[in-house]
């Protein structure tokens, strides 16, 4: 019985401590706008998707690039221009392929292309031309860009943003409020 | 010169009665006990061997309601007479026990069988002890024939109270608090309580299951807060994004808020234990200082 007593005693104490720990609240996902602000990043903000990844050396790396504008945003965007440059000491650009964002509108397809400087900058450029679809609104997938890795190590790939543009329909520049690395492991 | 003819008369006086079996009192005991003793008379015969003993139990009747007469010492003076003419006795002793749960009583009458009158009288009411009955007849013809034994009278201390500094107390007001400490309201029960060990008992116990039921809660918001993180963290869907973070931050603030009603009753609970625990220290038992005999307060006459 008193065993027993014991017990319940050690159980109320371990709830109690148990009962203590608050979890940490961590919203940090690059497409979150809300995230974004809390890190002083404001909208619209060029990011990469995943963060952070840890690879092998026989994986393959997928970075998405995203445009993304605050909830409310009423700005739309008819062109962009990204400028990436990726650490091509470990990675070498494999393919690049249209985000859904772009791809997925059905009666418009945007013009997509990309320019690669064949060291470790690539310039993608996309914009629409369609007379009914002319501009974009909201947080969306500009691109895939897929990397195959040549060594191990840890670096960033990251927007130029002084270099990147967006342009709304009259040809007028969108200011872009800030950007976000993603962080690649290659082990 | 006067003090030791005094002194010389008592000391032949001590010596004539004492050597001289002629001159030892005589007593005719009349016993009249509710329940059967059968030790007594034996026990006077042989504790008194100063005096001589008789023993006829057939007059209890006549002495039993002594007091309902106007001159109780005088009511059966002929009775007497005649009793010590026939017994040739010196006096009657007329010894009456009655017994009542855990208590008797004792009445000791001494009548001179030469006047006939009541010369001494003993009425005493006691918790029976050890014997009780035969220690208490022999102290009350010890003290008619002028000899008590000590050892009767520490026998009958032995149901007086100890003194405070020898009384070993079973219950103590630690205990009560140590009591409680393991288990609400035990302390309380074990002090004699009937209402607090349950009050105590029912309040800890709900504020327990409130701590319970809220660390449940809380668990539960915590794993879907974590599960809803992980889908947020996992999804480029910006839809999906916002809905999973919606959910989270609501788990989140679900979790703190069960967290803190948790650690609040958690507090609430420690605190009404420790609160139990002394409350089973203050109503503990203990020795009274102080006896109070219960009496009906009967308001004065006031009618004229």
């Amino acid at each position: 019985m008193k065993f027993q007593r014991g017990h319940v005693i050690i159980l109320l104490i371990w709830l109690v401590i148990e009962s203590c720990t608050l979890q940490k609240k961590d919203f940090d996902n690059p497409v979150d706008f809300i995230a974004n602000e809390e890190k002083g990043i404001g909208a619209p903000t060029l990011v990469f998707y995943p963060k952070t990844q840890s690879k092998t050396i026989a994986d393959s790396i997928l970075v998405g690039a995203f445009i993304v504008f605050k909830e409310d945003s009423m700005e739309s965007f008819s062109g962009i221009h990204l400028q990436i440059e990726f650490p091509n000491s470990f990675l070498e650009l494999d393919t690049i392929t249209p985000g859904l964002f772009i791809t997925d509108t059905l009666k418009s397809t945007p013009l997509f292309t990309y320019t690669f400087d064949g060291t470790n900058t690539v310039d993608i450029f996309a914009y629409f031309l369609d007379t009914l679809k002319t501009d974009l609104l909201g947080t969306g997938h500009i691109a895939d860009l897929v990397f195959n890795p040549i060594g191990t190590g840890s670096d960033s790939i990251r927007y130029n943003l002084s270099v990147c543009e967006m342009i709304d329909q009259d040809d007028a520049i969108i200011e872009l409020k800030g950007d976000r690395g993603a962080e690649v492991i290659i082990q | 010169m006067q003090k030791f003819k005094k002194y010389f008369l008592f000391i032949f006086l001590g010596i004539l009665y004492g050597n001289n079996m002629n001159l030892r009192p005589t007593f005719l005991v009349l016993n009249h006990f509710d329940r059967k003793l059968s030790t007594a008379d034996a026990a006077l015969k042989e504790n008194f061997t100063n005096s001589i003993f008789e023993f006829d139990s057939t007059f209890y009747l006549l002495f039993d309601n002594i007091d309902e007469y106007e001159n109780p010492a005088s009511s059966y003076m002929n009775t007497i007479k005649d009793l010590g003419e026939k017994h040739k006795v010196n006096f009657v002793l007329f010894n009456q026990i009655k017994h009542d749960d855990d208590r008797f009583m004792l009445e000791g009458q001494m009548f001179n069988t030469r006047s006939g009158g009541l010369i001494y009288r003993r009425k005493i009411d006691l918790t029976n002890y050890l014997n009780g009955q035969i220690n208490e007849l022999n102290l009350w013809v010890g003290n008619v024939t002028g000899n008590i034994e000590k050892e009767w009278q520490k026998n009958r201390e032995s149901i007086l109270f100890k003194n405070p500094e020898n009384i070993v107390q079973e219950k103590t007001p630690l205990g009560a608090a140590m009591r409680s400490l393991i288990f609400p309201g035990w302390g309380q029960a074990y002090s004699g309580k009937k209402v607090s060990p349950r009050v105590w008992a029912g309040t800890e116990s709900a504020l327990s299951l409130a701590v319970l039921f809220n660390f449940l809660k809380y668990e539960e918001a915590t794993k879907n807060y974590l599960a809803n993180l992980k889908l947020y963290n996992e999804t480029d869907d910006e839809k999906e994004v916002e809905r999973f973070r919606n959910q989270a931050e609501s788990d989140w603030d679900e979790h703190k808020m069960f967290s803190e009603l948790a650690i609040a009753f958690a507090g609430a609970t420690g605190t009404g234990w420790v609160a139990n625990s002394i409350h089973a220290w203050i109503v503990g038992p203990r020795s009274f200082k102080n006896l109070y005999q219960k009496w009906d307060p009967q308001l004065p006459d006031t009618t004229g």
